[in-house]
This record gives C-alpha cells, sequence and structure tokens, in this order.
C-alpha cells in the first residue's frame, strides 16, 4: 500500500497522467445513458442488469436495465441502457 | 459510415457463446485484439458480433475455455460471393462490365473546345478531323503537341492553343486575337462587298499584301478627317479638313533631299495609319404595303423516321393533295457528349395546309417593319466599328409606299490602300567644265 501511495505521489509531483503511471482505470459518463471505461482488465460478469468489470486492484460494478456492451476492445468498452449505480468494490472476490 | 461499409466488406458473424465461462473467452477475445461489438446477454449465453478474420481465429479460445460457439447470422460481401457462386453469368457480367470500362476508357469520346468566338466547335472539330483527330480514336494515339501546332499552322489569328486530355475528352483551348479580328472586320466593313468574302480570308495575306510594294493610303469616301494617326508615310491632311474619295491621305513616297534642299531621291514604303473622318451616308429602304399571309386550316400529315447511316425507316407519308402546304422537319441526331456524333437520328416530318392571302400592312405595322430595319442596318455598322453621330433618316407612309429615307451622319475609318506612283528622278548632267575659247 505504501508502495501505492508512494507511486501517487510521484505521479502528482511530476504531474505524469495517472492512468498510465498507476494503470488507473478511466470511467466516462455521458449522462445517464452510456458510460465508457478504458484502461481495464476484463469483464467478470455480464447481465441485462448487472456489469461487473475487473480493473486494477479493484472492480466497478454497474448496475441498471437493458444494459448492453457496444463494443468491446482491448483498451476500451462502451456500455449503454440505463445505468443506476457505479460503485467501485475492493478486491476481486468481493462481492 | 465508413466503419459498416468496412465490416460489409470484410465480412462478420453474429454468434452465441455459452458454456462455462464465456466472460474469459470474451476476455480472450479481447486480449488478442479480435474486435467484439454489440454484445448482449440473452438466456444465460452472449450473442455478440465479430469479424470474420476473428471468427477464424477462435477455436483455441474455445477449447480453452470450455464454451460452445453457435454462428447464427453471417453478414458481408464474402458471404455475398459464396452464396452466388453459381450464377457465372452474374460474375461474368460484372467481369465483362470492368472490361468495357477499362475499354472504353483508352478512347477519346469528346472534344470540347474553349475561348473560340470566331471560329466555331463545327469548323475546329472539322478541321481536327481532317487531321485524323476524331471522337473515337485511341487516347494514346493522340499527339497534343501535334495538335497545337497544326492549329497554329492552319489558323494564324489563335494567337495560343492548348491541348490537354482530361480523361476520355480532349481539351483545347483557344485564344484568338481579338486585335486582328477587329481589324479584319473593319477593313471588310469599309468595302463595299459583305464581311463573307473576309471570313475565308487568311489575315496574314492582308498583312503581307502591301510588304514590299509601295502603298498610299487614300480616303474610300467623301468627309471631314477628325483625327489622323500616322505610323508610317508622310501625311498628307490634317485634322479638320475635308477630303473628297480618292485624295491621298498618307503618302507612302518619302523624299530624300540634299543639304541645298533639292529633292536627289525617294524613298518608298508601306503607308500605315488610323485615320477617322465624319462621314454622311444616305439611307433607303422601303417595305411593301402588303404581305403574304398564311392561313392554316388545320389539316396536317405526319411521317415519323429513323435514320441509321443512309437507311431510313418511317412511318406515314407527307404525300399530300393540299393546294398550298409548307413541310416542316425536325430531326435529332444522337450524340454523346459534346460532339461525338452517332450515326442515329430520328425525327418527323409535318406537311401542313395552308392558303395564302395578300394582307395589307397597317401603319403602326409598317412603322414598325422600317424603324426594326433601320436599327438592324445601325447595329450592323456599328459591329463594324463605325461610329453612328446621328441621323435625319424620316419615314413616309404613304397610300401606295412605304418608305424610310435620309442621311446618317457617321464617324469612320476611310483609308484605302493604293499603289504609290513610283517617281523617277532625272540626273542632270553634270556641268561641263567651261572651256576657255580664246
Amino acid at each position: 500500500m505504501e508502495r501505492e501511495q508512494f507511486r501517487e505521489k510521484l505521479a502528482s509531483a511530476a504531474s505524469m497522467p495517472k492512468d498510465v503511471v498507476l494503470g488507473a482505470a478511466v470511467t466516462t459518463i455521458l449522462g445517464r445513458n452510456e458510460v465508457c471505461i478504458e484502461n481495464y482488465r476484463g469483464i467478470i460478469e455480464y447481465t441485462d442488469t448487472l456489469i461487473r468489470v475487473a480493473v486494477k486492484g479493484s472492480q466497478i460494478r454497474l448496475t441498471g436495465k437493458r444494459l448492453q456492451v457496444e463494443y468491446y476492445t482491448n483498451d476500451e468498452m462502451k456500455i449503454t441502457g440505463k445505468i443506476c449505480t457505479l460503485e467501485f468494490a475492493d478486491g476481486r472476490n468481493d462481492d | 459510415m465508413i466503419r459498416s461499409l468496412i465490416r460489409y466488406l470484410k465480412g462478420y458473424v453474429k454468434i452465441r457463446v455459452e458454456g462455462y465461462s464465456p466472460e474469459r473467452f470474451l476476455n480472450m477475445c479481447c486480449f488478442h485484439h479480435i474486435l467484439i461489438w454489440g454484445l448482449y446477454p440473452a438466456d444465460g449465453s452472449y450473442e455478440l458480433y465479430m469479424q470474420l478474420s476473428g471468427f477464424r481465429r477462435i477455436r483455441p479460445f474455445v477449447r480453452k475455455t470450455h464454451t460452445k460457439v453457435t454462428v447464427l447470422e453471417r453478414f458481408g460481401f464474402p458471404f455475398f460471393l459464396a452464396r452466388y457462386r453459381r450464377r457465372k453469368l452474374f460474375f461474368g457480367g460484372l467481369l465483362l462490365c470492368i472490361f468495357l470500362i477499362y475499354g472504353y476508357s483508352l478512347f477519346i469520346w469528346d472534344i470540347h473546345f474553349e475561348g473560340n468566338e470566331r471560329w466555331t466547335d463545327e469548323t475546329l472539330t472539322e478541321f481536327l478531323a481532317s487531321e485524323g483527330v476524331a471522337p473515337g480514336m485511341l487516347k494514346r494515339t493522340v499527339d497534343c503537341p501535334e495538335i497545337v501546332k497544326e492549329i497554329r499552322t492552319a489558323y494564324n489569328d489563335i494567337v495560343w492553343v492548348s491541348a490537354s486530355i482530361d480523361g476520355s475528352r480532349l481539351k483545347i483551348q483557344i485564344k484568338e486575337n481579338d486585335d486582328t479580328f477587329r481589324k479584319d472586320t473593319v477593313s471588310s466593313g469599309t468595302g463595299s462587298s459583305g464581311t463573307a468574302s473576309s471570313d475565308g480570308q487568311n489575315p496574314e495575306e492582308i498583312e503581307t499584301a502591301g510588304e514590299g510594294d509601295a502603298t498610299d493610303l487614300i480616303a474610300s469616301s467623301d468627309g471631314t478627317i477628325t483625327e489622323i494617326i500616322t505610323r508610317s508615310g508622310v501625311p498628307q491632311v490634317h485634322a479638320g479638313d475635308q477630303v473628297k474619295a480618292g485624295d491621298i491621305l498618307v503618302l507612302g513616297r518619302i523624299e530624300v533631299k540634299n543639304d541645298s534642299g533639292e529633292v536627289i531621291g525617294y524613298q518608298y514604303q508601306h503607308s500605315d495609319a488610323d485615320i477617322y473622318a465624319d462621314t454622311q451616308m444616305e439611307y433607303s429602304d422601303s417595305v411593301p404595303l402588303t404581305e403574304p399571309e398564311k392561313t392554316y386550316d388545320g389539316k396536317k400529315r405526319f411521317q415519323f423516321f429513323f435514320r441509321f447511316f443512309g437507311w431510313t425507316a418511317s412511318v406515314g407519308t407527307v404525300r399530300n393533295s393540299f393546294e398550298n402546304c409548307e413541310i416542316y422537319t425536325k430531326e435529332i441526331q444522337m450524340k454523346a457528349g459534346e460532339n461525338f456524333y452517332l450515326p442515329f437520328s430520328f425525327g418527323f416530318k409535318e406537311a401542313r395546309s395552308y392558303t395564302a392571302e395578300e394582307r395589307t400592312c397597317t401603319q403602326e405595322e409598317l412603322q414598325k417593319k422600317l424603324s426594326l430595319n433601320f436599327r438592324r442596318f445601325c447595329e450592323d455598322l456599328e459591329e463594324k466599328g463605325i461610329h453612328i453621330r446621328g441621323n435625319s433618316v424620316k419615314i413616309h407612309i404613304g397610300e401606295n409606299s412605304a418608305d424610310a429615307s435620309g442621311t446618317i451622319y457617321l464617324n469612320e475609318r476611310i483609308t484605302r490602300e493604293a499603289d504609290t506612283e513610283i517617281l523617277t528622278i532625272e540626273r542632270k548632267e553634270p556641268d561641263e567644265p567651261v572651256g576657255t575659247d580664246d
């Protein structure tokens, strides 16, 4: 953890982008119907009401209705549908 | 739009992934850069679209993740080709189409002229055809510099030509010499004959005609000189002088004098000057009081025809028993592009029956006709570069005649070339030395 904090401080001090240095996920929410996630590891679970995406050190839980993955490439995925919540859950097995 | 076109061309499939760990399958696809879109969960499985090239690489992932992949639908051009692979004529037609387009693109199909005013498209097309340049010729046999050279040689008043091939069209841009055109028109206008004779005349001939020979400029009509600009020769008149037809205006003979002022010889040259003078011209015109009028009685006969080379097929006839009839023909020749005439034409002939009667014109109509004639006459003069200062033309309409007469006051060039009289000087015998008789 100390190592993570050190890295974060270093990134802030050097004004370097954290998504590159720390591998942090970039999540862009556009309105209520579109979420774009970059820098992710992979999909853990996918139904039309819940999507779990693994990112570095945690996972993103996205709940909603009629969720659909518009496209799915190595660096970016776009999810559309009616989004209700977006939360970060610690650890890979924390569910 | 472009993305979906590329997808269509490359081909894509809609598949269903089900089994133990479809998510892992998705992640593996993603890791190996296989593009996936339209992912949707359906009854414990996933439906998604995948590119054809990606689909060919997923077999190991399927095995590794213990999933089952079912192809639901196929889209795109590769599948289209596969579906219609038995339609040999279709592909034959496609190939033929490509071949024909390529084949036709090897020829010149149209010749386009730009910038020509004096020389019509038809004249130039005819000239080029006589030189072997015509629509339908092979593109690689077109020699643009040669065409340019030929046009420049044949037409002296075309001062600049450019020929270029633009697709299957030969584009010829021309710049005509406006000065020669004007000079030529004016010189023909001052003569008594019409302009028709000057059209075929080569401008160079006009220039070289007097070269070598000494010429004077003489007045072609009576008038008062208003302006004289002499370029070569000795002017004999001044602005304001009255001249008569035949008077010498500029002399092409220059006297050479010795120190004591005696003329010892002559130098001859081709006189050149712009001399304008106020002149007068008598104008008279008359029109008949009656004019023939045709009354059509509505009886008509038609003949439709189609012509192919010299062969004609027609329907109907224009043969008739009408007392008077006029035949009206309309023929349309098919052409591709602007100048490429095809050997097909079609049209129709129409015979209209009429009765001819002499009708007396009203005063207004006569006046209108005479005015129109006069206006056209003036326009013709203006076109020839003659300035009209005024006129005293009056229209008289009597019981037996309708005429317009009067004088038009003009300002025009009045020069005409004439040979210079060649004078010889008798050389005086040198004085005999005075002998001494004593």
